[in-house]
């Protein structure tokens, strides 16, 4: 989505290409037609027809659920939900090189405070329940990350992890939020939240929050394009680059750190609050505890977490991935594992960055095409490539074992 | 009424007295035209691995079981039944939504208090009937689903094994003798929830008691020894546990370490369910009190009461475990299920429409090994509550529980309509 063709070829700034208007146009370029869908978004047409294949999927999710029981539309939900928090997660771990292990914190909150409202205060309005759910977790995430970034590295891995963990203690303890039972997001007479003012029959609630959910994935994805692509993107990125010279470039680093940080908790808390409303029922395991956070950490690496829209895709496979493993094995939980050493050994880029041009895998299939008798030295690469590693192996059980001569 | 008669059959197999009808088991209807032909699909949610999997196999061998009888008696209206088990993990919701998705007739579980609260109002507005194994929370019919249609719940709920604990101490010990009592209880809701009302229950039938210590060890915590320190320095008369399965075996063994037992007396109300896991000398130092929740496998002795017998050695026989009361819940929820079903099948002359099973099954009666049950107008399963004196028996090579007092509904559950906590303090 960030490509724009080659500004090799043009010396003009991004921003030079249709200045005048914010409205989608087609434009012209070496010959080319391009289609300029705003400011600084110059697509292929190919990659329009993608987009919007992309986008009619998604949408049709549900009658796609509606074909095979193996596929519940809730789960993908979910899975887009996770994905759409770990969207937001990225933004610390691709552009300032951070990594949070306490980002379920946000989502956590944010489903709470929709059970909350509901509950206690029979809140009914979808749209009320998640703009409380954002604010709150947005605040948390102002305090939190005030907190955490005063330590980079490991402290500060370990102090979000901290500060999750606290959360979770506390909503395990509070009989208020239902302790290790969980509170319900089920307000008013039809036992369930309200689109403005609607009271809508259970099947079709879980579609119409499915839609809103996808409105609100793709603001949300849009919001976060215009974000990475800005001066302040750009200056994240320094940033992660290196600390000390973004400071002495004069990059207020501590101030766009927490910016970036509460920007990520926006993500996770409107995430966690749409969660709420998807399972009308929120619990610590399932949204505060350690193991979430790494869950969306992980849905951004398995997705891809040097592009934009990888971790939603990663979100989606890992929770599709867990709920299908367990139709098949009891070992489900393996799958994971299995999968993330797959990950490094063969795609460190995740699913979304092998697909991008330039990637090794890419290279690879381009190669495979031109000329298939290349898959043949792969192989012999791949066996000398184990000899060697035999040997050195032997070498170093000889070491081990009798010294060296 | 060909129909009839099999579904009496199906009654009589799943109370395990195949006697009582005679032998006319080939007398199963299946030529009703109302009723299909294709199995009845049930879907069963438990913990299938992990701790909790002490208790969840339990459920699960206790359901099928229970559908082997049905099966072998000819099926419900002729339909068999097959079960369908989904690993409960933490995904309840997940798990109904998926078996509802898969066309499933009756879904059975889950174990967890947590899963069911979630589960419930899911069920109501899905409307595929669900009767839960466990899931014991007090306040599931009281506020979370206060006026349900669809959801039921077979077992015994938390306020009635913590007056079940309560009354079992006053019993053994003498109101007189209990002036002071400590808890160690799991530090989650179940845990708090069981604490509160064994506290409540005692004060009001003792009078004022002193509280020398609350604990509450995370599960599976593999140190509970702060704790145990905190007993053997105040000696309470009465130290309350709800502990379960795996956390039972640590408390009672670092207990018995400890010469905890020597100082207070021990009173549980799910200390059996780590039956297949305590040795002999850690039974015998502790002589403590268990509660067995709605069943217990020798209650009256199978010599007086041979279905109980008969249920034991299946289970024995086929997984070989010494059935404790979650095997009860699974066969329980089951049996529940498939007797009000039948009857709807005679009433209705069809197959019924999940209202009307679940109409049915209100205010249904119904027998099992462990006793007769009702499912009562507030979808809450009551059944007599077990209690007895842990001992070690060398031809079981397990503990069993010696001296069992009953309770029955009546003693130890509120009436239909009040709320648990609100009936407590009025005594």
């Amino acid at each position: 989505m960030t490509d724009h063709p080659s500004t090799a070829d043009d010396p003009r700034p991004l921003e030079a290409w249709g200045r005048s208007s914010y409205l989608p146009s087609t434009t012209t370029h070496d010959g080319e037609r391009y289609v300029r869908v705003t400011r600084g978004m110059v697509l292929t047409p190919l990659r329009v027809v993608g987009w919007l294949a992309l986008l009619v999927l998604f949408v049709a999710v549900p009658d796609i659920a509606s074909l095979s029981s193996s596929i519940q539309l809730r789960v993908l939900h979910q899975g887009v939900l996770f994905g759409l928090a770990a969207v937001g997660l990225n933004v610390l771990l691709r552009h300032t090189k951070l990594v949070s292990f306490g980002h379920a914190a946000f989502f956590g909150t944010g489903a709470y405070t929709a059970g909350v409202l509901a509950t206690h205060f029979d809140v009914t309005s979808m749209i009320l329940l998640l703009a409380a759910a954002t604010l709150i977790g947005t605040l948390m995430a102002g305090v939190i990350g005030f907190l955490s970034l005063r330590h980079t590295g490991l402290y500060f891995s370990l102090l979000t992890l901290a500060f999750g963990q606290l959360l979770y203690a506390i909503a395990q303890g509070q009989s208020y939020v239902g302790g290790s039972d969980g509170i319900s997001v089920r307000p008013g007479d039809a036992n369930q939240a309200t689109l403005l003012g609607a009271d809508l029959a259970p099947d079709v609630y879980a579609v119409v929050v499915y839609y809103l959910t996808v409105l609100v994935v793709v603001v949300a994805l849009f919001v976060m394009w215009r974000i990475v692509n800005s001066p302040f993107g750009n200056a994240l990125d320094a940033i992660g680059q290196d600390r000390t010279r973004a400071q002495f470039i004069g990059i207020p680093v501590r101030r766009y750190v927490l910016a970036a940080f509460v920007l990520s908790g926006v993500y996770g808390a409107l995430a966690g609050g749409m969660y709420g409303l998807v399972q009308q029922h929120v619990r610590p395991e399932s949204t505060l505890y350690f193991l979430r956070s790494g869950e969306i950490l992980f849905m951004a690496i398995l997705g891809g977490f040097g592009t934009l829209i990888g971790p939603l895709v990663g979100g989606i496979v890992l929770v599709f991935l867990q709920d299908v493993g367990q139709d098949f094995t009891n070992y489900f939980d393996a799958l994971t594992g299995l999968v993330l050493v797959l990950l490094v050994f063969g795609f460190p880029r995740g699913i979304v960055g092998s697909l991008q041009s330039g990637s090794p895998l890419r290279d690879r299939a381009g190669a495979l095409v031109d000329d298939p008798s290349v898959a043949g030295d792969w192989v012999q690469d791949g066996a000398d490539a184990l000899v060697a590693a035999l040997s050195r192996a032997k070498r170093n059980l000889v070491v081990l074992v009798f010294g060296v001569r | 009424m060909l129909g009839m008669v099999g579904g009496t059959a199906v009654a009589a197999a799943l109370a395990g007295c195949s006697t009582i009808l005679g032998d006319d088991d080939g007398a199963v209807a299946d030529g009703d035209a109302d009723v299909p032909d294709e199995p009845i699909q049930a879907g069963l949610q438990t913990y299938t691995e992990g701790a909790a999997s002490v208790l969840g196999l339990q459920a699960q061998y206790g359901a099928e079981i229970a559908i082997q009888r049905i099966n072998d008696a000819g099926g419900i209206a002729g339909r068999e039944m097959e079960l369908d088990v989904a690993h409960e993990a933490d995904a309840a919701v997940e798990n109904y939504t998926q078996f509802v998705d898969e066309g499933k007739d009756v879904t059975f579980g889950p174990i967890s208090s947590g899963g069911h609260a979630a589960l419930a109002p899911e069920v109501e507005s899905q409307g595929v009937v669900n009767v839960g194994t466990d899931g014991t929370v007090t306040t599931l019919y009281e506020d979370t689903v206060p006026d349900p249609t669809y959801s039921f719940r077979f077992q015994n709920y938390d306020v009635m094994e913590c007056v079940t604990a309560a009354r079992e101490a006053v019993s053994r010990l003498g109101a007189d003798n209990i002036d002071s009592i400590a808890g160690i209880n799991p530090n989650y809701a179940f845990g708090q929830d069981e604490w509160k009302f064994f506290k409540l229950a005692i004060e009001k039938l003792v009078g004022d008691v002193e509280v020398t210590h609350e604990g509450f060890p995370d599960l599976l915590a593999d140190d509970m020894s702060t704790h145990i320190t905190q007993v053997n320095d105040t000696e309470p008369d009465v130290t309350f546990s709800s502990c379960w399965g795996g956390d039972v075996t640590t408390l009672m063994n670092q207990a018995a370490a400890n010469d905890m037992f020597d100082n207070t007396q021990l009173v549980g109300s799910v200390l059996y369910s780590a039956v297949d896991e305590l040795g002999q000398d850690v039974v015998e130092q502790a002589e403590a009190f268990s509660g067995s929740r709605n069943w217990y496998w020798d209650f009256p002795n199978g010599s007086r009461w041979s279905p109980n017998e008969d249920l034991f050695q299946e289970a024995q026989d086929q997984y070989d475990v010494v059935p404790t009361a979650h095997f009860m819940s699974g066969y329980g929820a089951v049996t529940a299920w498939a007797t009000a079903t039948e009857k709807a099948v005679q009433l209705t002359g069809g197959w019924p429409s999940q209202e009307q099973i679940a109409r049915s099954l209100e205010d249904h009666g119904f027998h099992t090994p462990a006793g007769y049950h009702v499912m009562g107008s507030d979808h809450q399963g009551k059944s007599n509550a077990y209690s007895g004196r842990m001992e070690w028996d060398d031809d079981l090579g397990r503990a069993v529980l010696e001296d069992v007092n009953v309770f029955t509904p009546q003693e130890v559950a509120p009436p239909i309509g009040t709320d648990a906590e609100a009936w407590v303090n009025s005594w």
